[in-house]
């Protein structure tokens, strides 16, 4: 026996792209999403503009939304979540929780597209006073604040003369088991630069950084147009603690201090604002939906290899070495690795479908997707998958359009 | 103010949710030794009290019935500073022991010259927690160093069972057990947990002392997890203990832009390169309070720090540098708030810098108060007495 729909989890960027992708090839979608707007965490999170053209989230989300809701074979449910899973691959019987209650879904395959939330910067090691000091705010922070075209200091409503950007917060750091780059901050920190010198003209703007990772046309139309045309000043050295000042001409103010590697000196700046850069970091819904997938059939090797790939492992967890027992440290994963929307929704487009389908008038074209869906079993939308399928690797540019819609993504 | 800055303001007003770091939480691993019967884990006994910890684990401070395991560095240089522990114990009530078979750490050992090993650090300390683990009273560690040595010493012990083999060779010559204490406690966290009760027995008035706090590395640096960080206090995000004091007692806690210096005391340094210590601890730290804060005095609540803070000052007060100003641990300033004597009990006249100011603005005579001492040493130079005792020093 087989089902021939697929269910989507997460109604972000990269799930309304795969419900789009799937259902274009015919298939029935059930696309479920735990809050009450579809859209995720560019809707959320109120994100401003999106790289590299500076298009508004909000009217790019509303498009792609559009795309799913208007499709007679995508089955929207918000404020829905998977509760438990049963069955095989192909076969899927997924327990779901919504406003209405419970109820169960026949799916043949699963598309994980929960996304990531943004790492918290009061935890852990950090010594940036995120829930001190009201002037240290985050890239998201900021984003809520170019989105409403008005950005000021918290503390005193006063416009910033002087803002910098602590790169690679939560990211990079094996001091709290968050080793990977984020790939998106640095990108954004210099679009988000850029907005605030547009507002700010006279605003002294800096960003720390390790390196700068500058994708594709973030390079020419980002990184470049923010030095040259609006003099943001990139300083290669990492901030190591915020701490406050009282300045007898300027009032309360911020002390950022860490080493400029270039020059081979310790620095010490004042500032109005500070801007972390938080990374990404598994979101809740990504831990819950590992929770209750991995718990779900072992019988197919597919689903477990992909579950135990995302799976936690548990914190008790130790290692028996010769020196002895130690401490595993809990391993945590995104549904996929971090990724700027461009690929998130290229990805999940494949996720359900074959290259070079005949008739389609996208990149990916249709192809025999029910039999292919069947051998998927539970997939994490994401480069992986395209992997998986043994897709071409990216042929697309970063930047290009796909399926239509914006590809522009952050 | 805008829509934005008022979600930004709910969102840091709701607090974060604090998880674990990078390694998970000791006691697990604590109690699997203890149940597999490797090692005999000494309990929290009798009143206690939770405080916060940086990753959220709950961490219980004993209130009574503790074990001083004493500072060499204090008793040596600062005395004051153990006898105001002491002293504020015997005030709130509560009983203790004072041990005469607790060994220095040796953590100094440990930290100027690396010359010691693994085995004898750890043997040092659990023979100290045997000591007291056989006296029943529970430890309290009065060295930040000691506390932040035997948190590493915890760690090793528990991730490494060769060590463990060979502690319990040592620890079965001595005829004791290998014993660790349920929490290394120390004493400035006993003063952070009983800080309302300190300041339900005070009797000076600390409203016009400006203070600034310095917090000792080695209390919340090592094994950063087991450190008070208390959401109320620099919103958790910096170590709670010697400032949750000082404001309990009214004082005011004013900011510094060094506030996570270390104050350059350097087990190594100190010892063979002495005016870098000086040279740090004076224009890193003391001219910076001086300039951005001004406060009347520096509390800390490590040895090595009240020592390196204090005695630096002389050199760069030689070289017109802006510096002058007196330091102490939370625990002499809070005996003080408490009304305990400046020379008697808080012994200020092992102190380098001139605390007399502080005492005048605290409202204490300060040539009074050297009178009444006087009087007292008078007793032993004419043989009255031997030594003073706690009936002396009120």
């Amino acid at each position: 026996m087989s089902f021939d729909s697929v269910v989507v989890i997460g109604g972000g960027p990269a799930g309304l792209r795969a419900a789009r992708g799937i259902a274009e090839v015919g298939t029935p979608v059930v696309l479920l999403e735990r809050a009450n707007v579809l859209g995720g965490t560019p809707i959320l999170e109120n994100y401003a503009g999106i790289t590299p053209h500076g298009e508004e989230a909000e009217p790019v989300m509303r498009r792609m939304a559009e795309q799913v809701t208007g499709n007679s074979l995508v089955d929207v449910r918000l404020e829905t979540t998977p509760t438990a899973l049963s069955g095989v691959p192909g076969a899927f019987t997924l327990e779901v929780a919504g406003p209405d209650g419970t109820s169960e879904i026949k799916c043949g395959a699963i598309v994980v597209a929960t996304g990531f939330q943004h790492f918290d910067p009061g935890r852990e090691t950090q010594l940036y006073g995120y829930y001190e000091f009201d002037d240290v705010i985050t890239l998201p922070d900021l984003e809520s604040m170019l989105k409403s075209h008005n950005v000021v200091r918290p503390s005193n409503g006063q416009a910033p003369r002087s803002l910098c950007f602590v790169q690679c917060v939560g990211s990079r750091d094996r001091q709290i088991g968050n080793e990977y780059c984020s790939k998106v901050c640095c990108g954004v920190a210099s679009k988000e630069a850029i907005e605030v010198k547009q507002l700010h003209p006279d605003c002294k703007v800096y960003i720390f950084y390790i390196d700068m990772r500058m994708y594709g046309y973030w390079e020419n139309e980002i990184y470049w147009v923010a030095q040259e045309k609006h003099h943001v000043q990139y300083v290669k050295g990492i901030i190591t603690e915020v701490l406050p000042k009282e300045d007898p001409v300027h009032g309360k103010q911020l002390i950022v201090r860490g080493e400029d590697t270039t020059m081979g000196r310790p620095m010490e700046l004042p500032m109005d604002m500070v801007v972390l850069s938080v990374g990404m970091e598994p979101s809740s819904g990504t831990l819950d939906a590992a929770r209750i997938l991995a718990s779900g059939p072992t019988g197919s090797g597919s689903s477990t290899r992909s579950a135990a790939r995302w799976t936690p492992s548990p914190p008790a967890a130790r290692a028996s070495t010769p020196a002895g027992r130690h401490w595993a440290r809990p391993t945590w994963r995104t549904a996929c690795p971090p990724e700027r929307t461009p690929r998130c929704t290229r990805s999940p487009s494949s996720a359900g479908t074959r290259r070079r389908w005949p008739g389609a008038d996208n990149h990916h074209g249709p192809g025999p997707g029910r039999r292919h869906l069947r051998s998927l079993g539970v997939l994490r939308a994401g480069v992986a998958a395209c992997q998986h399928l043994g897709a071409v690797p990216d042929r697309c540019g970063p930047g290009a359009q796909v399926g239509g819609d914006a590809g522009a993504g952050r | 103010m805008t829509i934005p800055i008022e979600a930004i303001r709910s969102k840091k007003h709701a607090g974060f949710e604090r998880t674990e770091g990078r390694y998970p939480d000791f006691r697990e691993e604590l109690e699997h030794l203890a149940d597999a019967g490797e090692i005999v884990v000494q309990r929290v006994e009798g009143e206690a009290i939770e405080v916060p910890t940086k990753f959220g684990r709950p961490k219980m401070i004993q209130k009574g019935h503790l074990w001083h395991h004493k500072s060499c560095g204090q008793c040596g240089h600062i005395p004051g500073y153990s006898t105001s522990i002491f002293w504020i114990m015997r005030k709130l009530g509560l009983d203790y022991e004072d041990p005469k078979d607790q060994t220095s750490c040796t953590a100094w050992n440990y930290y100027a010259s690396a010359t010691s090993n693994a085995a004898a650090q750890a043997a040092v300390a659990v023979r100290n927690f045997a000591a007291a683990y056989e006296t029943g009273f529970f430890p309290m560690i009065h060295c930040g160093t000691s506390y932040g040595h035997y948190k590493e010493v915890r760690h090793e012990l528990l991730a490494h069972p060769e060590l463990r083999a060979d502690v319990r060779k040592v620890m079965d010559k001595l005829g004791k057990p290998l014993v660790l204490p349920e929490e290394i406690v120390h004493y400035s966290e006993w003063l952070y947990a009983i800080r309302d009760e300190i300041a339900a027995h005070q009797k000076v008035d600390m409203s016009n002392i400006a203070v600034t706090v310095h917090p000792a590395c080695h209390y919340y640096k090592l094994v950063e997890g087991d450190a008070i960080y208390d959401p109320d206090i620099y919103a958790g995000q910096r170590t709670a203990v010697v400032t949750g004091v000082a404001e309990a007692v009214g004082a005011e806690v004013r900011e510094y832009s060094t506030w996570f210096d270390c104050c350059g005391f350097g087990f190594r340094h100190i010892l063979v390169q002495r005016d870098f210590t000086r040279s740090f601890a004076t224009l890193r730290k003391i001219e910076r309070m001086k300039e951005e804060a001004d406060p009347d005095v520096v509390l800390t609540h490590d040895t090595g720090c009240v020592t390196t803070l204090d005695k630096s000052q002389f050199a760069a007060q030689a070289h017109d540098r802006n510096v002058g100003v007196p330091v102490m641990s939370e625990a002499q300033f809070a005996a003080l708030a408490m009304g305990a004597h400046p020379y008697k009990v808080c012994q200020l006249h092992w102190h380098s810098t001139n605390y007399k100011p502080l005492l005048i603005k605290m409202g204490i005579d300060p040539d009074q108060a050297w009178a009444e001492f006087q009087e007292d040493l008078g007793k032993l130079e004419r043989g009255e007495k031997k030594y003073l005792d706690w009936d002396d020093v009120g």
